[in-house]
């Protein structure tokens, strides 16, 4: 998109500043996704890392912001975030020949002799359950914005038409 | 058919499948092994004379009481005329005890061993039901006093059963796992439709 169809000028400030927050953002997001020990969870990690992607669109259009996460990257986000936390129930299930209760026994996990049952089960949670709840937020977010940011767009096109 | 078709058909057998598997493993109504009514031993003492006969009369002997709170529990409000703990102090009119058979169903919970039930009094403040709050057992003559209540098993017990520090994370993920999938299934449903419903044909 060229600047003069952007609707509004652009401003050094803000894309510079939307340069440098981006990828940190990410990596909070990240921070906050993983693991038991710290704040948040997935739903919250996955909230940021989307509101990382919504600030580049809000700054540099939906076309630019294409480039940055592509129709097809997201939607194997959004079905693969499911996948994981469905395949961590589902591995726990296999394994223990349908003993486990979901996550309740995780007997089969390899490091399970080494950090006991209860590490295998933060280990799941922290880094299958939580990353799939944040991949799949992340990923229907910005679907979602996408989708809101294109109808408006067609809109405004159509009245100046 | 295209291979989208494959792939839709067979996230629909999985989730299918996985309901299945959750509504047959749904504890038995009553289970004294499901969350809601699993209750945490706190200690033992000697039954000697006399401790029994008290319980039948309905009130708690001293010695149970002075252990339940040397175990931390609260002896009761600090101040004159306020409450200032959701759990009522063990005093003359804030319980009542009651002797459950064995293999009684009472509460929502099947006894598996015979004992008194100490209740909170339907008087009680902020109660207006008798709730479950200590359960004292006899055996090989010893007296076993539980704590029932799903927060406290959760505070003392999340560290141990699922190595995680965060007792949100462990009830969030952990513990009701099924009801945070059916949350995440709702958010991809969600974006699914906003895209059938707002997108135009075409622009993928």
């Amino acid at each position: 998109m060229t600047p003069g169809k952007r609707g509004y000028k652009r401003d050094v400030i803000i894309e510079v500043t939307t340069n440098l927050m981006f990828p940190l953002t990410l990596l909070f997001g990240l921070y906050v996704m993983f693991g038991t020990g710290g704040t948040g969870g997935g739903f919250q990690g996955g909230t940021i890392l989307a509101s990382a992607y919504i600030l580049y669109i809000t700054v540099f259009g939906h076309e630019k912001g294409r480039v940055k996460m592509p129709e097809s990257v997201n939607a194997l986000f959004k079905s693969l975030g499911l996948f994981l936390y469905n395949g961590a129930g589902w591995i726990c299930v296999l394994f223990s020949l349908a003993t486990a209760q979901w996550l309740n026994m995780p007997a089969f996990w390899p490091v399970t002799d080494y950090v006991g049952v209860a590490g295998s089960r933060s280990f799941l949670v922290g880094y299958m359950i939580s990353v799939g709840i944040g991949l799949t937020v992340m990923a229907a977010f910005v679907s979602q914005y996408f989708d809101l940011a294109w109808k408006e767009d067609d809109e405004m096109e159509g009245g100046e038409e | 058919m295209k291979p989208l078709t494959y792939a839709g058909l067979f996230t629909a057998i999985l989730l299918t499948a996985v309901s299945l598997y959750a509504v047959e493993d749904i504890p038995a109504f009553g289970d004294e092994n499901s969350a809601a009514n699993k209750y945490i031993k706190l200690f033992a003492i000697d039954a000697e004379a006399g401790l029994a006969e008290k319980l039948n009369a309905g009130t708690l002997p001293e010695e149970i009481k002075n252990n339940i709170y040397d175990f931390g529990f609260i002896k009761g409000p600090t101040c004159e005329g306020c409450q200032d703990e959701n759990y009522p102090a063990l005093e003359e009119g804030n319980y009542k005890i009651e002797y459950i058979e064995k293999g009684t169903w009472l509460g929502g919970r099947f006894y598996t061993e015979g004992g008194w039930d100490v209740l909170i009094h339907e008087g009680e403040i902020f109660y207006n039901e008798p709730q479950q709050y200590y359960f004292i057992a006899e055996k090989d003559g010893n007296l076993s006093v539980y704590r029932y209540n799903w927060p406290v098993r959760v505070t003392e017990r999340t560290e141990e059963e699922t190595g995680i520090a965060n007792a949100v994370t462990s009830g969030l993920a952990d513990y009701r796992g099924y009801d945070t999938m059916g949350e995440e299934t709702v958010i991809l449903t969600g974006a699914i439709g906003v895209i059938l419903l707002l997108r135009r044909r075409g622009r993928l």
